[in-house]
């Protein structure tokens, strides 16, 4: 257990624990061999060790409370790593700024590391609805903002945020930002007020997880791709990552 | 010993031929569970699948659908994709080239919202169609977008005169897609078989819905979707039961199926080849999956040749006689 609302599920799987690079995904079947509930559900991989591999799973929904209740040594039915990695040699920015919401710390750790090993700074800013949510292991200069003030700033990250931008506290900052869609659009606006650059990693229904099903779009603002005729952009294969310039939130 | 196993039992004829085309086993993907045969490749040994039936084009691309365009519901899911595809021209430039390479057979899937689109969008990859091209499969059945093919699918008489149109235009087999939202498949069966159509394949998804309980809103974009899945596979059997009686035309079983032995019942009810849908985008390799399981199954049950199986539905003397 990460939180008290948070479990991690590990298992052993050379491929995803080799390839993975931060921001990358995982497509779990709720119950291997099952046909109810049939789609895999799409995760990001928040550590890696060795030939293992490990999920962050927020119990709140038919196939996130089978695979919490997962027992050990029981077979996992997982596909990946699947999608685009973090975007995290830009090279537009001297300092990262993870902005965090919620479960959205899956994403953050090996972010955290490869930012980290390229040698920049990082600042996280972690939201939550409270504090048995947070799960704040091994997040580097973190500052925690819980919506019920049980932690840290009483209010949401983003106001947490935006008041050490307003200091001018950050150099040369980039948002790399996971959460909930309203926070997302929320950092988004922020970024574009302070014209900082600003990437956000989606999530959405999906069922393939790989482009067949083309049921995860994203409209998108980026003109040279409409050129395409496209109107869309696929979360799966396109993402999950976007500069949250190119694509309405 | 050519085709004996160890254990001695012969290995099976998973052969099946439609109209002259010679297919290495019963085991299709269903356009739009596939995409272009690129995107799955990397999952699935696609030379190993009979054939692939493209995602449907139609003569512009077309964006698709806004989100949410997917709903998992009971053994099953909603879609509401909306027809997203690359357009005729883009699909005879770059998908048909690229999928001719895989020793494989493959079926263009035409969506339109016109007779004339139809004819058009076929009469073009004509022009262009490379070797392993063998036929059409004419989605008259898609549900989700306004001016789709739906209106031709619910219509016996139009179903037939755009077939009969079809047929004109191509030589290579002529499959036509129907739609399980009538009240009864029969007619459209027949329709096809007059207007000269190779075979016919069903079905395509169902109308579904499903509605936010605390925001009273649907779930969907388009308020209903397609439901597919094992959910519908009942329905799905019961449908080529019913279009095996009404008709002498081949026919492709889809819906539902994840297993050799779904496949196996679809063949006892009357199907001869059958579709892999849903089940690729759990597990991409599913057509290869269930081509191998129903190999293995021919075997145990010494069954030589899997066209054995089709319409082998055996129902009792005295039901019949009941009128079932």
């Amino acid at each position: 257990m990460l939180a008290p609302g948070l479990v991690t599920l590990r298992f052993h799987n050379p491929k995803v624990a080799r390839e993975t690079i931060a921001g990358q995904f995982v497509n779990v079947l709720p119950k291997a061999g099952a046909i109810d509930p049939m789609l895999r559900r799409p995760f990001s991989v928040y550590n890696t060790d060795g030939d293992e591999a490990e999920i962050i799973i927020q119990a709140h929904g038919r196939g996130t409370n089978i695979l919490a209740d997962t027992a050990e040594g029981e077979m996992l039915d997982v596909l990946g790593p699947l999608g685009n990695p973090w975007n995290y040699k830009s090279g537009d920015f001297k300092t990262a700024v993870l902005v965090i919401g919620g479960v959205g710390v899956a994403s953050m750790l090996l972010l955290t590391r490869a930012l980290v090993k390229e040698g920049l700074p990082v600042q996280s800013y972690y939201g939550a609805r409270t504090k048995d949510l947070l799960a704040l292991q091994d997040l580097t200069n973190l500052h925690v903002a819980t919506d019920d003030g049980s932690e840290g700033f009483h209010g949401s990250v983003i106001n947490m945020l935006r008041k050490d931008l307003e200091a001018r506290k950050i150099e040369q900052p980039k948002l790399f930002v996971c959460g909930p869609t309203g926070m997302m659009r929320a950092a988004a606006v922020l970024a574009a007020e302070y014209g900082i650059p600003c990437e956000v990693s989606l999530e959405t229904e999906m069922a393939c997880g790989i482009g067949i099903c083309q049921g995860c779009p994203v409209p998108t603002d980026d003109t040279t791709f409409q050129k395409t005729g496209k109107r869309f952009r696929l979360v799966c294969m396109d993402g999950p990552s976007f500069s949250a310039e190119t694509i309405t939130i | 010993m050519n085709g004996v196993e160890s254990n001695g039992q012969a290995k099976a004829d998973m052969r099946v031929r439609l109209r002259g085309v010679e297919f290495k086993n019963p085991v299709l993907v269903a356009s739009g569970t596939f995409g272009y045969g690129a995107e799955a490749k990397k999952y699935c040994d696609i030379e190993q699948l009979a054939g692939i039936v493209t995602k449907s084009v139609s003569w512009k691309p077309r964006p698709g659908n806004p989100p949410h365009r997917i709903i998992e519901t009971a053994s099953g899911m909603l879609n509401s994709i909306g027809l997203a595809n690359v357009g005729v021209h883009t699909f005879v430039s770059e998908k048909l080239p690229y999928l001719a390479k895989f020793d494989t057979k493959i079926i263009a899937n035409i969506a339109a919202s016109s007779m004339e689109e139809y004819r058009d969008v076929l009469e073009h990859i004509e022009q262009h169609a490379t070797p392993n091209l063998v036929g059409y499969e004419i989605n008259i059945s898609c549900p989700n977008v306004k001016d789709g093919g739906l209106s031709f699918g619910t219509n016996v008489e139009r179903t037939e005169e755009l077939t009969t149109l079809l047929r004109a235009s191509t030589d290579r087999l002529l499959i036509i897609k129907l739609t399980p939202n009538v009240t009864s498949v029969a007619p459209f069966a027949q329709a096809c078989e007059r207007a000269g159509a190779d075979a016919i394949s069903l079905i395509n998804t169902l109308v579904g819905m499903s509605i936010d309980i605390y925001t009273h809103e649907p779930r969907l974009n388009t308020v209903t979707g397609g439901l597919s899945g094992p959910a519908i596979k009942p329905i799905a059997l019961a449908q080529v039961y019913q279009a095996r009686k009404a008709c002498g035309i081949p026919i492709i079983g889809i819906g539902g199926i994840v297993s050799a032995e779904d496949t196996v019942e679809f063949l006892i009810a009357g199907a001869c080849m059958v579709q892999i849908g849903t089940a690729n985008f759990v597990h991409p390799d599913a057509g290869i999956r269930v081509a191998r399981g129903l190999a293995e199954f021919l075997q145990k049950q010494n069954i030589s040749a899997v066209g054995d199986l089709v319409n082998s539905l055996r129902i009792r003397a005295e039901l019949k006689a009941a009128g079932w």
